[in-house]
């Protein structure tokens, strides 16, 4: 029962309170923020301010120049728009891709029951392992090996399957999906670049977009199975007896009601793809060269070109902090649910 | 028209590290040689330090992707042994307008050579020598640095003292000891001299006898000892500065001495980046007047024996550190291309372009021609006082000229050798983890084991076909 | 007027034959796509690890060696980097190995006093022998002479690195949970530093903590702090790269956690303080356990991606001094570079099983924190 009279909120600060918390607020924003501020005049150096000292305020202790704009953007455009162009579709796609096939599985792991049996995937393993050991030792050509492998499996699956009961449910295969984060990338380029090589994808977007796809759907998933899990089952229940199909429910139903979710999962991944690093410096090699490789690359033998990695690592940051900016409101609602129920 | 274009429609694919330097006038000359000759030329870039690592896969796999690579002639020894590089003895001693006779005689024949044949077109001169502040040391009445007795007093004397006129202290020597960038080569700029007496074919890092590291002796002891020692008179966290940062502090008048390539020669000289102009002098890389004799491991006196190449008593070695960029082809790819591929280094290395684009700093191109230092007239155009012309081309004829240059290690996974246990063990030292003896315990312990796992008798060889010994 | 014709094959009508695909459609193509680029590469890595890769004439060579990379790793001249340099422990070390001990076994005692199934000791006790390792290489390696390799480093980086990630975003999310005007441009500028890429965030870092040219030099001169070099020190660098860890991730934790908080039901929080509870308990019985389930997985996400750091300590200070800072991903990215494949694979083997290790049991034993994990 409240006082008629006005209130403070329950939650709102004291006077002091306020004092400090902003004032705690203001050092951490100007901790965010100064970095930020550097690198945007660094980029408007040349090289003897960028070494004679630190220069802080443009007109004042320093020119501002262009030079970095001009070679980037003048000199080098093709090679600058190239990687540019390739981050922006690299990253789209691969987002768009994941997030459609993550949320998929997240809604079957969530929907519907599974129960893969242990015989069944270890038969899946080995086969793996003999192929592999086949085209490594003995020098079998690998679609042969692919083929091999695959009958093999089938065998061993409708053969000895039935003798092993024991089965799996979504649980584990929702932690199998998502413990695929813990791989760390350089574990995987070998392989993955010689797969790449013998399918002929090597220095093209395709692949990257692949791999970014394989290397996402673990964080889809993962977010997307407990957003799913707050949608009432009664909707979709009324909706079957209607006589549905499951796509249709899927599409019409469960897609429309968690957009904010599916928005949250995509701005995730996009910014994820957005900034890898190690996975394109070496899938890529001439045309599929992403942005952060061309930061890298600023680090030349003569020492990194400060003003160059500035000029690009603004022209990166902008198209996402507004992207971010936009969609801010959907990332904490979504990532939050994703992280309540693990 | 058709003769005049031999290479119309053929596209050559040349890789190399993202520049400016290096990749720069590799683009700009491209449009031209396709007016002359017909063929395009697409410059690939990576950043550096992945080049090695893409070449190698691109190769190994069998991908080929690049037809042609401006790479370091270090690395030729893991290319040459499994095949990947074009042979071109012969089309170099056909080629009339790449001079080759004008080339230094160290990168015509060690390195772009191998087991006796050219595999690479030199398009750069890579080797160490000393700069120093000419205005400082002319008011303190000093000399230029010949031994590295002289180099540390000189960086003791100027050490702490505003060399720059903007009231800060300043550093005496500033060298590059960042660790996994390019520091590891500075200590053998240093201990060379004290291991390599006779000439390029002698070595510096094996013994070619026995493939014994020359690392468990009194010369390299002492070595990184002074190496160490400079520390004391450079900046703070000289052992977290790379190249460029030491680079942009000797430009900008905060160091008296330093080590480098021969980009300091014309960063000085461009207002862009540099506030000492017409200050710069430069040297030989400093010597010894003690070498180590192999077979005790212990220092002896120079005399005519053991320092037959000394100037005035004093054995320098300066040392070709990484090679020089040049440009090698594709083994794998078909006639044509290959023969474009090779048209295009030809003209990029012939003295008509060479010259002009080592003048500039931004080609990342250093002299290695005999031409290019013997006219002055072209660095005085290019912006440099005929006094510091006159010293900086003096000390790179010195140096080129000196039979006794250092190769580089050039056998296969050199860079396992250098970057990997080098590299580690010095900074660590540097960084008071380890003793200097613990250290050239570890480096000698890491190099043996390299050597055993990849055959020690292939090593072996492999070394020597890089010195051009042939017995 | 003609009949619609029977489906071919007779049976069922396609639409109820999509119908029983539709788990498989589903679910397949993200299985196989997962499958393809795990599993595969996994099982490759692991081939590698126990070979010796060689260029040779025509393409390369892969020669299976056994166990020898591991053992250079572990136990040969490669113990340094990646162990440490191990010394006899001082008693101040045993006191620690000691305590950690008797708190890693706590539950294992406690469940069999209860009387839980012997699956649920054994798994305690194998979390308990894991840590008492890890416990012993610390104290191996941070008594007096001894030197931290990449393995504690890592787990420096990681621990240390969380600990404060949290506390701080913790922080944050209260202030900004009051009520309290321009709180939204706060959580929009908060989030910029988590959206730039590592490699970038790695550089513009370097930029900063440049002594001589950097924008805080003039405060070190000041402080007299002059001479100091950060990157000097392994101390000095460790700190270094987990400052810009931190400035990176705090957005992270700050917006989940933010998020948690905003989401609670103000009528409790109310009735508890209408009622007299001081906000001090307000935070200890209502907030609290409210945000732990959310912090539990928060903590457990930023672990996995923590042990895979490599930007920072590779551009600060590539890995010195010495190898001070270097981390296990960035030394097996080192040796990948030199072409020493099997041993890249075998070191990331390693930090594959350990970040296994330190997931499974964080989640096993927060379980009864209340999560589902």
């Amino acid at each position: 029962m409240r006082a008629t009279r006005r209130m403070r909120a329950i939650d709102e600060p004291t006077p002091l309170g306020k004092a400090v918390s902003y004032v705690l607020l203001g050092i951490w924003t100007i901790v965010v923020l100064f970095p930020l501020y550097w690198v945007s005049i660094t980029a408007f150096k040349v090289p003897i301010d960028v070494n004679d000292g630190p220069f802080y305020l443009p007109f004042i202790d320093f020119q501002p120049a262009l030079d970095a704009w001009q070679y980037l953007f003048g000199t080098m455009l093709a090679d600058t728009l190239r990687p540019y162009l390739n981050t922006v579709i690299v990253a789209i796609c691969s987002s768009v891709i994941a997030v459609a096939i993550g949320t998929m599985a997240a809604y079957a792991l969530v929907r519907l029951t599974y129960r893969p049996r242990v015989g069944a995937i270890l038969g899946f393993v080995l086969c793996v392992i003999l192929a592999i050991l086949g085209v490594a030792l003995v020098g079998v050509p690998w679609p042969v090996a692919l083929a091999c492998g695959l009958a093999l499996f089938a065998l061993l699956l409708y053969g000895l399957g039935r003798r092993f009961r024991r089965a799996l449910g979504n649980d584990d295969i929702a932690f199998w999906m998502v413990s695929q984060r813990i791989l760390p990338p350089v574990t995987v380029v070998v392989p993955v670049y010689v797969v790449f090589q013998h399918l002929g994808l090597l220095d093209t977007r395709t692949s990257l977009v692949i791999t970014y796809v394989a290397v996402n759907i673990p964080i889809v998933v993962w977010l997307m199975r407990d957003f799913l899990m707050g949608i009432p089952l009664e909707l979709e229940e009324s909706a079957m007896i209607d006589g549905a199909s499951r796509y249709r429910i899927f599409w019409s139903i469960v897609l429309p009601l968690s957009t904010p979710g599916l928005a949250a999962t995509f701005i995730l991944v996009l910014i994820m793809a957005w900034n890898e690093y190690l996975l394109a410096l070496f899938l890529s090699s001439a045309n599929a060269q992403t942005l952060p490789i061309l930061i890298a690359a600023q680090n030349a033998t003569r020492g990194p070109q400060w003003w160059s990695m500035s000029v690009l690592i603004i022209v990166m940051i902008v198209p996402v902090v507004l992207l971010a900016i936009a969609l801010e409101r959907f990332i904490s609602r979504g990532l939050l649910i994703g992280a309540v129920k693990g | 028209m058709a003769q005049d274009k031999p290479f119309e429609g053929v596209t050559v694919n040349i890789v190399t590290f993202t520049g400016p330097q290096i990749a720069e006038p590799l683009q700009r000359r491209a449009p031209d040689f396709e007016k002359l000759t017909g063929a395009k030329v697409q410059v690939i870039t990576v950043p550096f330090s992945d080049l090695y690592n893409k070449l190698l896969t691109d190769f190994a796999t069998g991908t080929n992707s690049y037809d042609a690579a401006v790479f370091a002639p270090q690395w030729m020894g893991d290319f040459i042994e499994p095949g990947y590089l074009e042979v071109l003895t012969d089309r170099v001693k056909g080629d009339a307008a790449l001079k080759w006779d004008d080339i230094a005689p160290f990168f015509r024949d060690f390195s772009a050579s191998y087991k006796g044949d050219v595999y690479t077109i030199p398009l750069d001169g890579d080797f160490q020598m000393a700069y120093y502040r000419t205005d400082l040391l002319k008011e303190a009445g000093l000399e230029p640095p010949k031994t590295w007795d002289d180099y540390l007093a000189i960086a003791e004397h100027f050490n702490g003292k505003d060399l720059n006129g903007d009231g800060k202290a300043d550093y005496g020597s500033c060298i590059a000891k960042k660790r996994n960038a390019q520091s590891y080569w500075f200590i053998t700029s240093i201990a060379g001299n004290f291991l390599q007496t006779q000439g390029t074919s002698e070595g510096a890092f094996f013994d070619t006898a026995t493939m014994t590291p020359l690392i468990d002796n009194d010369g390299f002891r002492k070595a990184l000892q002074i190496y160490v020692d400079s520390t004391k008179y450079g900046p703070p966290d000289e052992i977290n500065l790379d190249v460029g940062d030491t680079r942009g502090l000797f430009t900008s008048g905060r160091c008296a001495l330093t080590l480098d390539w021969g980009d300091i020669g014309t960063l000085a000289i461009d207002p862009k980046t540099s506030k000492v102009q017409d200050k710069v002098g430069a040297v030989i890389i400093p010597g010894t007047k003690e070498v180590v004799d192999r077979a005790t491991g212990k220092l002896v006196a120079c005399d005519a024996t053991t320092c037959p190449n000394a100037i005035d008593g004093v054995n320098h070695a300066p040392f070709a550190a990484f090679g020089g960029w040049s440009g090698a082809i594709n083994a794998a790819k078909d006639a044509k291309t290959k023969d474009a591929a090779y048209a295009f280094l030809s003209y990029m290395s012939a003295p008509e372009q060479a010259n002009e684009d080592v003048t500039i700093g931004i080609t990342g191109f250093n002299p290695y021609r005999t031409s290019q230092f013997e006219n002055q007239d072209l660095w005085i155009k290019a912006g440099m006082s005929e006094a510091a012309a006159k010293s900086y081309l003096g000390a790179i004829e010195a140096s080129l000229n000196s039979p006794n240059m250092v190769l580089d290690l050039r056998v296969p996974q050199n860079q396992r050798y250098q970057q990997i246990v080098l590299d580690t063990a010095i900074h660590r030292t540097l960084a008071g983890e380890t003793k200097p003896d613990e250290a050239i315990q570890e480096i000698v312990t890491g190099w043996d084991e390299i050597t055993e796992e990849l055959g020690k008798d292939d090593q072996l060889t492999a070394y020597k076909a890089s010195l051009g010994v042939t017995k | 007027m003609p009949q619609p014709a029977e489906p071919a094959g007779g049976g069922r009508p396609p639409a109820v034959y999509g119908e029983r695909l539709a788990p498989a459609v589903f679910i397949l193509p993200a299985v196989l796509v997962v499958l393809a680029m795990s599993i595969f590469p996994l099982i490759v890595s692991l081939y590698l690890s126990l070979s010796r890769f060689k260029l040779a004439k025509g393409g390369f060579t892969v020669d299976f060696i056994g166990t020898l990379n591991f053992q250079k790793l572990l136990v040969g001249s490669q113990q340094f980097h990646l162990l440490g340099k191990l010394v006899p422990l001082s008693p101040v070390a045993w006191a620690w190995v000691a305590l950690v001990a008797l708190a890693a076994l706590w539950p294992a005692i406690s469940g069999l006093r209860r009387g839980a199934g012997w699956g649920f000791v054994v798994g305690r006790l194998v979390i308990a022998t894991g840590l008492v390792a890890i416990a012993l290489l610390f104290g191996a390696t941070a008594s007096e002479g001894g030197q931290f390799g990449s393995l504690g480093v890592t787990l420096i980086y990681v621990f240390g690195g969380v600990t404060v990630q949290y506390l701080i975003g913790l922080g944050l999310a209260f202030l900004c949970a009051q009520k309290l005007a321009g709180r939204r441009l706060f959580r929009v500028v908060f989030f910029i530093p988590m959206m730039i890429t590592p490699v970038g965030i790695a550089y513009t870092f370097r930029m900063l903590t440049d002594t001589t040219k950097g924008p805080f030099a003039p405060f070190w001169q000041l402080a007299g702090l002059g001479d100091f070099a950060w990157a000097a020190t392994a101390w000095g660098a460790r700190i270094a790269v987990m400052i810009g860890d931190a400035w990176q991730w705090i957005p992270f934790m700050f917006i989940v956690l933010l998020a948690s908080l905003e989401a609670q039901p103000v009528d409790e929080v109310e009735a508890a303080m209408v009622d007299g509870a001081s906000r001090w308990q307000v935070f200890r019985y209502l907030t609290f356990p409210a945000i732990l389930p959310v912090s539990v997985t928060l903590v457990l996400i930023r672990m996995i991606e923590a042990f895979k750091i490599v930007d920072l300590p590779n551009v600060l200070t590539n890995g010195g001094p010495g190898i001070a800072s270097e981390s296990l991903t960035l030394h097996a990215f080192m040796a990948w570079r030199a072409l020493d494949l099997g041993g890249s694979a075998a070191i990331a083997y390693i930090l594959l099983f350990v970040v296994t290790f330190f997931c499974v049991s964080f989640a096993t034993l927060t379980r009864r924190a209340g999560v589902a994990a």
